[in-house]
């Protein structure tokens, strides 16, 4: 699968890079939301975004919605610090959210092979 | 950027974990400086955000890279933080000192790769915590069903007695809905029911077909005629025992056919001058499934080997200083490493100079360069045995406790340990009651039964970090640490009461065996030799005092 991840912190997101390459995936960094908005904007060929949700100007959760307002419709997968559940209630429309702890590293792949 | 995608997944999450820590004392210097600027007269959403956002960031790297002590401190920073942002709490000196504190304990955090490395091994997340959880719950819950309700409850108490719960169900109906609704570790299972020659075969034939598992199962029954054990292996069964049987038996069996756990795995220390070398080494033993620690310094080997519990120690045979040869001869002279397996890496070919490095008390020779596979496969081969020959070596062929020797052994390491973290030690001596009358009454192989009884009794009902041996022929002694006496005298109270109502049958008379038992503390007395003759003299007391019970020593009461 070609996916985009998009992560503030350099070393967060080469991690996430690293979970998702040895699962055989490819995938490109974006570090910020506003840079995620412009390639998913341009290049049609992501299949699968994932987001962490604590990022300066364009966070997370509004990188998806606006996503959504612009008729782009990928799954979307939210990595939080904190607890996922109260936001999957809030934005129903997440594909998922996860914790980003230790367990993202099995927890990720797993939830990628359902898709 | 600090990986690239040719490598393997555990070197770039190695190297990542590298750039982290490098990179934390510069976070933690830019929040000392936002930290140093905030005040506490007006509101500074600007340089709070961003204080907020290096809590945040090292919290979700933290917690992703594997390094658990960061999470704490930078959590709760993170959620002050976060409450100030929302209007929720003020600025206030207590609360700005509180942040510096966080920063320091994090500045003071020493945090290392090979840890967190290590840490990955133990798969801790493999199976969601419920499941894990259930399948703890459920390890040791096994059903019985036999028609006969009183034989079903003596078996299913005197099981009990060597730690398994144990349910009794007189009917095949009620086994039936019991299985359907919490799934046993095993079945014990009666052949002839009212219902038929063979409904005990049959019912748990349909009831592995309904649930589609295969739920491990004994049978026991008074048939020994070939149909009836023919019928009881189609069902599934994995032994079959005739009555009357025997509890010893039973738990024995049960105890292979419960025990799921995968093996420890291996635990190699690799001590290796050049870091890369010795890194590369623990990648490769480590996506074997082993579990590595690497030295790149001979003098901390010794400090390292009392915590890290090594099945083999894997050695660069040239190195400064003190070389290969020099670190086997200092490890055989330390008590306890005289088994531990030693294996050199070199590129000496010269077989004269390898001889005369293994002289010194190595076990092996790897010559370099080594191919992964010939490193996993020969270091796998060598702990595997070595494990199997300390085992040997370390316990009692009867009870599989430790024997004698170790357990003194084990007593002196588990004192002294207790000396430098302060905690408490408790040493109790057990001595059956009356066995040499069982031996003449009932011959040598019950008296052994007896024996493997009661190890078995105090293994499986005591904490896994009690330490259970044989200290000679009808003496047991187990060590507890974290307890005062009166703690440890009431566990080994209600193991006395426990093993006093196992039956054992012998000759078709059946007959029940006590113990007796003497317990003294560490602190109290502190050392070995001490805690063990105070131990012992209770022991004595505790016999002439009637026998069945247990006693303290105390040295302001001894006789």
């Amino acid at each position: 699968m070609r996916i985009l991840i998009v992560d503030d912190d350099p070393l967060a997101g080469e991690m996430t890079l690293a979970v998702l390459e040895e699962a055989g995936h490819s995938c490109r960094l974006a570090e910020h939301g506003l840079e995620a908005l412009e390639r998913l904007t341009e290049d049609a060929t992501f299949e699968l975004v994932v987001s962490d949700l604590h990022m300066p100007l364009l966070d997370g959760l509004e990188l998806f919605q606006e996503l959504r307002e612009r008729g782009l419709e990928r799954p979307f997968v939210l990595l939080t610090g904190d607890d996922p559940t109260p936001l999957l209630e809030r934005e129903p429309g997440l594909r998922a959210c996860l914790a980003k702890d230790a367990s993202l590293e099995q927890r990720l792949p797993e939830l990628l092979d359902r898709l | 950027m600090p990986a690239s995608p040719q490598d393997s997944f555990q070197e770039r999450k190695r190297r990542l974990r590298i750039s982290f820590i490098e990179q934390l004392p510069d976070r933690l210097r830019q929040a000392r400086e936002l930290l140093a600027a905030l005040t506490t007269s007006e509101r500074q959403d600007e340089p709070l955000s961003q204080l907020h956002l290096i809590f945040h960031t090292l919290k979700g790297s933290g917690a992703s890279f594997g390094f658990d002590a960061i999470n704490a401190s930078a959590k709760e920073a993170e959620q002050t933080l976060r409450e100030v942002l929302d209007g929720d709490r003020r600025l206030s000196p207590h609360l700005l000192a509180d942040l510096r504190r966080h920063v320091q304990t994090l500045e003071e955090l020493k945090l290392s790769v090979d840890s967190a490395m290590a840490a990955d091994s133990q798969p801790r997340f493999t199976l969601p915590a419920q499941r894990a959880d259930e399948a703890g719950s459920n390890q040791r819950l096994i059903y019985l069903c036999d028609d006969d309700p009183i034989l079903a409850r003596d078996l299913s108490d005197q099981l009990g007695c060597f730690g398994y719960e144990v349910e009794p169900y007189a009917s095949l109906e009620a086994l039936r809905l019991a299985a359907l609704k919490r799934l046993p570790a095993a079945i014990i299972m009666d052949i002839m029911f009212p219902e038929g020659r063979d409904a005990g075969p049959a019912a748990v034939a349909e009831l592995n077909a309904r649930l589609d598992t295969r739920i491990p199962c004994l049978f026991i029954s008074m048939r020994d005629d070939f149909q009836a054990r023919l019928r009881a292996v189609k069902a599934g069964g994995h032994a079959y025992c005739r009555k009357p049987v025997k509890a010893v038996e039973l738990a024995e069996l049960l105890d292979q056919l419960t025990s799921r756990g995968t093996p420890d795995p291996y635990h190699i220390l690799i001590v290796d001058d050049d870091p890369d070398v010795g890194q590369f080494y623990a990648m490769v033993l480590e996506s074997a499934g082993m579990v590595t620690r690497v030295a790149n310094e001979p003098e901390r080997v010794p400090a390292i080997l009392e915590e890290f519990d090594a099945d083999l120690v894997l050695m660069d045979l040239y190195m400064p200083h003190c070389s290969g040869p020099e670190l086997a001869r200092v490890l055989r002279q330390i008590p306890g490493y005289l088994g531990l397996p030693i294996i050199y890496v070199s590129s000496e070919t010269d077989a004269r100079r390898q001889f005369k490095a293994l002289e010194v008390g190595a076990d092996g020779f790897l010559t370099k360069p080594i191919e992964p596979e010939r490193l996993v496969t020969e270091v796998h081969l060598r702990a595997e045995r070595m494990r199997t020959l300390r085992s040997l070596m370390i316990r009692d062929s009867l009870t599989g406790l430790f024997n004698h020797n170790t357990i003194l052994q084990l007593l002196k390491v588990a004192m002294a340990s207790c000396q430098r973290s302060g905690r408490l030690l408790c040493l109790a001596m057990i001595d059956v009651d009356h066995f040499k009358a069982v031996n003449d009454t009932h011959g040598h192989p019950t008296g052994d039964q007896v024996l493997m009884a009661l190890g078995r009794t105090l293994r499986l009902r005591l904490r896994e970090s009690d330490i259970v041996g044989r200290y000679g022929g009808e003496e047991f002694a187990v060590i507890m640490t974290g307890l005062d006496a009166d703690q440890a005298k009431s566990i080994m109270d209600s193991l006395r009461e426990s093993f006093a109502a196992v039956t054992f049958i012998a000759d078709g008379t059946e007959f029940h065996c006590t113990f007796s038992g003497g317990l003294a503390a560490f602190p109290e007395y502190s050392d070995p030799s001490a805690l063990i003759e105070a131990a012992d003299a209770a022991l004595y007391r505790a016999k002439r005092a009637g026998r069945n019970r247990i006693l303290i020593a105390h040295s302001n009461s001894r006789q």
